[in-house]
């Protein structure tokens, strides 16, 4: 066959190399989180009543739905370091799909006219993203290497998902301080997050993971 | 004849680990695996090309093989992306050809279109599947196409720029 040379060239260039194991770009990642929950707890603090052992119903479907899509997703993107044809990696969607029911309730909600804090507490919003994106771009960067090592098929998704991975995880970190329970303000301050954080993985990701 | 998965999966394994010998025989049965993947979705004279951008990827992202899963889906994966890879390149062509206002696309460009079309064209509007096929198959000027197929000059440029994009992203998502 007429690749006989570049087959040579490539066997001489042969050096052992170590699988990639999907499970250790996620462990970093999780061990990033947890620095930046340490860091948004000691220069924030914390809700009042996780400290007093009762949080709020609200709270803890948040800080569930945000782990977990945070989590699922993140996991997609370090499986789609390693390809292949026919694998699923599809629990992302349900975890998405799960989280999309805030802001479709805080429109519901905000139809009624009752927005709550939603527009007032502007600061808070702004620090909820901020504190987000921080976060996200740290947990972000082993999944980023874990995908430049690893040969992704799908840039443009393999950003898309990065990016909230990173907004799912840095806002549950951020979460841990925020003071609201109300829907509307979750809806509209969590989805510009992590919508935010999708936004920017979509737009750099790609370019720094082709191959 | 063509080694089987578990032979091909052993030898990768063992190429990860740094056994020349078993990357040599490697490299000729995935070579023979892509020539026969690739002969069903490009001309043949692009087959070689496609075959040695493939093998020259399995090489650089060899870690990223899982040896707990099936080798060819793995290399099936990086075949279809190099194979995706050459159909942008084409629409990049296509793109430039467009807006130097020429008709008549490169060799390249007709084989790149030919990717899979068939398979593919139908997934598309009516409008772009017409367009493609007359200008970038059948190798009708953009103003002939017009006229085959009603369609003002400015809306065959449209479709054909949206259909090949489309059509990349078709295969991206499958």
């Amino acid at each position: 066959m007429t690749n006989k040379f570049d087959i040579a060239a490539l066997v001489d260039d042969l050096e052992p190399v170590t699988a990639l194991n999907p499970r250790r770009p996620l462990m970093i990642a999780a061990a990033t989180l947890a620095a930046m929950i340490a860091v948004i707890v000691g220069v924030q603090g914390i809700r009042a009543d996780v400290m007093a052992g009762h949080p709020d119903e609200m709270f803890l479907i948040r800080a569930g739905i945000l782990l977990v899509l945070g989590g699922a997703t993140a996991h997609a993107v370090t499986s789609m370091a390693s390809p292949s044809v026919g694998k699923s990696n599809n629990g992302w969607q349900i975890a998405l799909a799960a989280a999309v029911v805030f802001p479709l309730s805080a429109l519901i909600v905000a139809t009624t006219g009752d927005i709550g804090p939603a527009m007032s507490a502007i600061q808070s919003g702004m620090r909820c993203m901020m504190y987000s994106a921080i976060g996200g771009l740290a947990t972000a960067v082993p999944m980023v290497l874990a995908l430049r090592r690893g040969a992704p098929t799908s840039p443009s998704r393999a950003g898309w998902l990065t990016g909230i991975a990173a907004g799912g995880l840095g806002a549950f970190a951020y979460n841990l301080h925020c003071p609201f329970n109300n829907v509307v303000y979750i809806g509209l301050w969590y989805t510009l997050a992590v919508g935010g954080c999708a936004i920017i993985g979509r737009l750099v990701v790609p370019r720094l993971i082709r191959w | 004849m063509i080694a089987r998965e578990e032979t091909l999966r052993d030898l990768m394994t063992r190429a990860q680990g740094g056994d020349k010998q078993a990357y040599a025989v490697l490299l000729e049965q995935v070579g023979r695996w892509l020539t026969r993947f690739f002969a069903q979705k490009i001309s043949p004279d692009a087959v070689d090309d496609l075959v040695q951008d493939t093998l020259i990827s399995l090489h650089r992202k060899r870690a990223s093989y899982d040896p707990a899963r099936p080798f060819l889906p793995w290399l099936a994966a990086i075949a279809r992306y190099r194979w995706v890879d050459r159909l942008r390149q084409t629409y990049r062509h296509a793109a430039d050809e467009l807006q130097d206002q020429h008709s008549e696309g490169s060799h390249e460009d007709v084989v790149g279109a030919k990717i899979s079309i068939d398979r593919l064209l139908h997934q598309l509007p009516e409008g772009q599947a017409i367009a493609i096929r007359l200008v970038k198959i059948d190798g009708l000027s953009i103003a002939e196409a017009c006229t085959k197929c009603g369609q003002s000059e400015p809306l065959v440029k449209v479709n054909i720029h949206r259909g090949l994009k489309r059509l990349a992203a078709l295969i991206e998502s499958e």
